[in-house]
């Protein structure tokens, strides 16, 4: 097969300066011998396993090839998470793949930065001895200079670990934008890494906060698997309330629908605690023995200890003893300790939660109290609290109520929302409870747990995303705050701002809010190599160098392929080799740390990658000389026990390991329980840290929301004047993923143009019809600025009058086909103080105004 | 000799429009055609609004109205169920078009290879396509059909040639489902023989109430919808699908 061979463009026929579009478009050059493979070839006809490329799950697929030629993916039967079917990203990635609006070749840049690019064709050679030399040259003078920014990493050993830690880089992520928010609740209340999904093997009513359930994303795993399992819940009897301003998320799948006024999603968890607890419909044993519900608390917020350990009331000594001693605890009362008063953190938070009765959270959220009323009264009687179940031979507590929440995570009050649907589901024991709340796909103790809690607040200088710093102690690393402060070094305790930036599979002018300040931050790097199949709108603007990196024509991984009850691993095998001159990612690290130098030797790429892919003897990879990438993943394989090695991949696609045991699964199961961890329902460390930020000088827009129990406070965005009377949301659309796939055409087609969802009422009071193009206009509350951008309203019954939404996706200008399918809410959209909040979360919510344009 | 027919679950269906999405990859066609779409609806005022997702692929009647207008017989309905389409003899009238009360049928006004949503004929590109276009083609399509060996399946891309959703006639007499139903992540479309009580669809069929579309209009189709109702007057479409305004 020689299809490499032809579809490579030559060298030589490119040479001088070309603008990015006319190089991108068609300067492919015909070989005879490509026609004569295909009719040499023609019958052959092939089924190559691999994994899709696009999604964020990576997906099973059997590629099938004819005549060395791609016609067709389909799903792999034997993957868990998607069981021989694709989502349309992945059927359509096929045109991506054959994308004639690839970057064809290395493009160095010909014209000055910052406006729209024009490069021209260089050798692998050239451009990779240049973007090594950039990076050996900075990083010799200043480590710190050199930043290394992903969007999503699909072999995290290679590159996260691996080539981040071998240059140095400092990591930048994108899921500040995404679910950190909720990570960082989950890691830190019960010592999970993931946010909230349920057990649906045995779910019977769950609360479906946000826009995922249906629509597009979800916990750990896409839009694919989740909604097989619910449509199969729902089967089986699974009552669904959806919680979120819009209906589409839930769709067909809502029993019912609370259209909750945007951002005020804590108050709405808080006024269900309150009512379960008013209920008495709480799981008493399971707050006494699995979180610090009994820890006894003083007046100054702090636990009473001795000898480092936590105390609690113990009704059958009548004594404060220490918790290890405690027969039997007590949740609630007032006790004298030495001469000072403590009382339970239950106690505390019984009081704290007073006010916040359904009434009172009828006027935050705009949903009716009689509503949240019988809601906390159908999660106290589904919770079955006391009931056990017979699960492989376990006798497990059964609580099949859970909560499943992700992306609404990112809005100003998100981290303590999350902790606030946590504590919802401690009240009820249900957390990793059989049907219950899950985190993770099984029980896997993250050390978050642990660093989280003891995280303190330094004194300067700081990194540049302000990692243990007085503004964002528990940090999400978000590229807006590292925006603010590489405008603004001086105001942050930044001492110097990073000068070389490699993009990997991110395009942060179009995906990151807000498009102004990234526009005006990246003007500042002195150097920037986009890894990309496309010339991505950052590149557009701001890359040195463009490396043209494969789409799913690559080995990479690997792989998890758990659909959270069945185990199973993969690995992305190339279904034909890279078309144009492009490479597979891992290639192309291993030339450039080759050429900066840190590919060899005990501290070196070879060496990370020993240790990040676990690899064994007699498999280690020799630190003396650069492997094939092939080569490594057959030692991956093979230290995995894997006999065949990557050959097993090839033939099978899929290694299954099982389904997870219950022992292994649930939290509940493990001995002791949760491995001993304790649930914190009252976040001690977050009020020290507060006093940590106040004594260091913080201003109160930073360390406010560090409080021990979640607590509402007014929105900042509410602030804004009262003509900005409506809210902004955004949301993703099942057809495309982040700003890598808008322009393949059949997705594309799917969901051709972007909109602004507005209520029919909304619009009418306007004098705005169906299909009028309008004006949405925002307003920052802190410093008055405002944005606005034109787009199409289109009239929704499943939205709230007061809320106007828009897809995320849009807004791209290099490629054709994306052209012109309108503008991102990325552009109307805040970063900073106010809107980037308490963990360095991005906010997704702003105040806008909206008229006829 | 199995009758084919198809059943859509409503109750599963989430909207995703994967199946729109392998239909296009499968039978390779055009931009603008759509074999199967994927409304998604929505009903009511605020807050009692309702959202729900139906499928339509060709309904493949058994009183076909399209193959009763047809002069020339190259649209025809066949013994297995399936409602052909021949388009050596299709002379472009489209009749069967406004016979349709389903508005299945694509016409392809423009070459359909330069409508792959690039145009593959740019001379430019003949190196990536390699003269096959598009450069997924699948080889299949090609094949004639039948005891009839008639050319039905999905290469009817003919200028001036109508064409409409095959069943996949290509893959079912290959003893494979339809793409659609193939790829559903749900597992809402399910084909097969209605004729067979044990297939899955007639399963389906027997466990829940079904309805199909338009019934009073004497087509008998043979897709059948269960897991909701037909729909009432008051809906609307939210998201279509299609050019770009």
């Amino acid at each position: 097969m020689k299809r490499r061979t032809f579809l490579k463009s030559s060298a030589a026929a490119a040479s001088g300066s070309l603008v990015a579009g006319s190089l991108m478009a068609g300067c492919l050059e015909t070989i005879v011998e490509a026609t004569i493979d295909e009719k040499q070839a023609a019958q052959k006809e092939e089924w190559v396993p691999t994994t899709c490329w696009i999604g964020k799950q990576d997906c099973g697929i059997l590629a099938r090839r004819v005549g060395g030629r791609v016609v067709k993916l389909e799903g792999h039967p034997a993957n868990p998470v998607n069981h021989g079917t694709l989502c349309p990203k992945g059927i359509a990635q096929i045109m991506a793949m054959y994308d004639t609006n690839r970057v064809k070749a290395p493009l160095i840049r010909t014209n000055e930065k910052g406006v729209p690019g024009e490069f021209r064709r260089a050798s692998w050679e050239e451009a990779l001895t240049l973007v090594a030399g950039k990076v050996k040259e900075t990083r010799a003078r200043d480590p710190h200079a050199v930043i290394w920014q992903k969007g999503r990493s699909k072999a995290k050993a290679f590159y996260d670990d691996a080539f981040a830690g071998a240059t140095g880089a400092t990591k930048l992520h994108h899921g500040a934008y995404c679910s950190d928010a909720g990570y960082r609740a989950c890691e830190y209340t019960v010592g999970l890494h993931g946010v909230l999904h349920p057990d649906f093997r045995h779910c019977r009513y769950l609360l479906s906060w946000g826009w995922n359930i249906t629509n597009a994303g979800g916990n750990k795993l896409c839009y694919l698997t989740w909604p097989r399992q619910l449509v199969d819940a729902r089967e089986r009897g699974l009552k669904v309330v959806a919680i979120d301003p819009r209906l589409r998320g839930a769709g067909r799948f809502a029993d019912e629908w609370l259209p909750i006024k945007p951002g005020t999603d804590l108050a709405l968890a808080m006024a269900l605690c309150h009512q379960l607890v008013k209920q008495g419909t709480i799981d008493q044993d399971y707050l006494k023995s699995f979180t610090n519900a009994p820890y006894l608390v003083k007046d100054d917020g702090t636990f009473l200890r001795m000898a480092g350990s936590e105390m609690v009331w113990d009704a059958a000594t009548g004594a404060a003893v220490v918790r290890a001693e405690a027969r039997d605890p007590v949740l609630s009362g007032e006790f004298t300790v030495d001469g000072q008063p403590v009382r339970p953190a239950f106690e505390v938070f019984t009081k704290h939660i007073a006010t916040y009765t359904p009434e009172w959270a009828e006027t935050v959220c705009g949903i009716p109290a009689a509503t949240i009323a019988h809601v906390a009264k159908e999660l106290g009687e589904n919770a079955m609290i006391g009931n056990k179940m017979l699960v492989e031979g376990l006798s497990l507590p059964y609580r099949p109520v859970a909560i499943m929440a992700y992306h609404m995570t990112q809005q100003e009050l998100g981290f303590q929302a999350v902790r606030a649907m946590l504590t919802v589901m401690m009240l009820l024991g249900a957390v990793e409870a059989v049907g219950g709340q899950r985190v993770d796909f099984s029980w896997k103790p993250n050390d978050n747990y642990d660093k989280l809690d003891q995280a303190t607040v330094k004194d300067g200088p700081y990194n540049i995303y302000l990692k243990e710093s007085k503004f964002f102690p528990i940090n999400s690393n978000n590229s807006g705050i590292v925006a603010k402060a590489m405008l603004d070094p001086a105001k942050y305790g930044v001492k110097s701002i990073p000068e070389v930036c490699i993009l990997h599979m991110t395009n942060p002018l179009i995906a990151y809010p807000s498009r102004k300040d990234i526009m005006e931050a990246y003007s500042k790097l002195k150097f920037v190599v986009a890894i990309d199949p496309w010339l991505s709108e950052t590149a557009d603007y701001f890359a040195d160098v463009v490396l043209p990196a494969a789409t799913m024509e690559k080995y990479e991984g690997p792989i998890s392929a758990t659909d959270q009850y069945v185990d199973a691993v993969t690995l992305r095998v190339p279904p034909m080799a890279p078309l144009y001159e492009s490479r597979g990612d891992i290639d192309i690290y291993l030339d450039l740390c080759e050429k900066i130098g840190v590919l060899l030797g005990p501290d070196g790429y070879l060496a990370l990658l020993n240790k990040s892919l676990k690899l064994k003897e007699p498999y280690l990879l020799p630190l003396d000389k650069k492997p094939e990438v092939r080569a490594i993943f057959d030692a991956w394989a093979k230290s995995q026990g894997i006999e065949e090695g990557v050959a097993f991949f090839e033939r099978n696609g899929v290694k299954v390991k099982g389904p997870v045991p219950a022992s292994k699964f649930y939290g509940i199961a493990q001995n002791p329980p949760f491995d001993g961890r304790i649930q914190r329902l009252y976040g001690e460390s977050l009020l020290r840290i507060q006093q940590e930020m106040k004594a260091k000088g913080a201003d109160e827009i930073y360390w406010r929301d560090y409080t021990p129990l979640p607590t509402w406070r007014p929105l900042t965005l509410d602030a804004s004047p009262a003509d900005y009377d409506l809210y902004l949301v955004s949301f993703k659309l099942i057809e495309f993923k982040q700003s890598r796939s808008a322009f393949i055409p059949i997705l594309n087609e799917l969901a051709p143009d972007q909109c602004l969802e507005i209520n029919p009422k909304a619009a009418s009071s306007r004098g705005i019809e169906d299909g009028d193009e309008v004006w949405v206009e925002s307003h920052n509350a802190i410093t008055g600025e405002t944005r606005k951008l034109k787009v199409v309203a289109s009239y929704r019954e499943s939205i709230r009058p007061d809320t106007v939404g828009m897809a995320h996706h849009y807004g791209m200008w290099v490629h054709p086909r994306a052209k012109g399918m309108g503008a991102s809410p990325n552009e109307l959209f805040f970063t900073g103080e106010g809107y980037v909040t308490n963990t360095a979360d991005q906010s997704f919510h702003v105040k806008v105004r909206v008229y006829k344009a | 000799m199995p009758r084919y027919g198809m059943v859509i679950d409503l109750d599963r269906c989430t909207g995703c429009r994967a199946c729109m999405a392998a239909c296009k990859v499968e039978n390779n066609t055009p931009e603008g055609s759509f074999w199967m779409y994927v409304f998604r609806f929505e009903e009511g005022e605020y807050p009692n609004t309702r959202i729900w997702f139906m499928p339509r692929p060709c309904m493949h009647c058994d009183n076909a109205p399209c193959a009763k207008v047809c002069p020339v017989g190259a649209r025809y309905k066949r013994e297995d169920g399936i409602v052909a389409t021949d388009w050596d003899r299709c002379i472009g009238c489209r009749y069967c078009e406004v016979a349709c009360p389903y508005s299945v049928n694509y016409f392809n006004w423009r070459d359909p290879e330069e409508n792959q949503y690039v145009n593959w004929k740019d001379p430019e590109l003949e190196a990536l396509s390699g003269g096959v276009i598009p450069p997924y083609k699948n080889p299949d399509l090609d094949r004639p059909c039948g005891p009839e060996k008639r050319h039905i399946a999905g290469a009817s891309h003919v200028e001036g040639v109508i064409e409409k959703c095959t069943f996949c006639v290509h893959r079912v007499e290959a003893g494979k489902t339809t793409a659609c139903a193939a790829n559903c992540p749900e597992h809402a479309i399910i084909f097969g023989d209605l004729d067979d009580p044990a297939s899955e669809p007639s399963q389906k069929l027997q466990r829940k109430s079904s309805f199909r579309l338009l019934e009073e209009a004497g087509t008998h189709p043979r897709v059948q919808y269960v897991g909701g109702t037909p729909h009432g007057h008051g809906w609307r479409q939210i998201q279509p699908a299609g050019k770009r305004s």
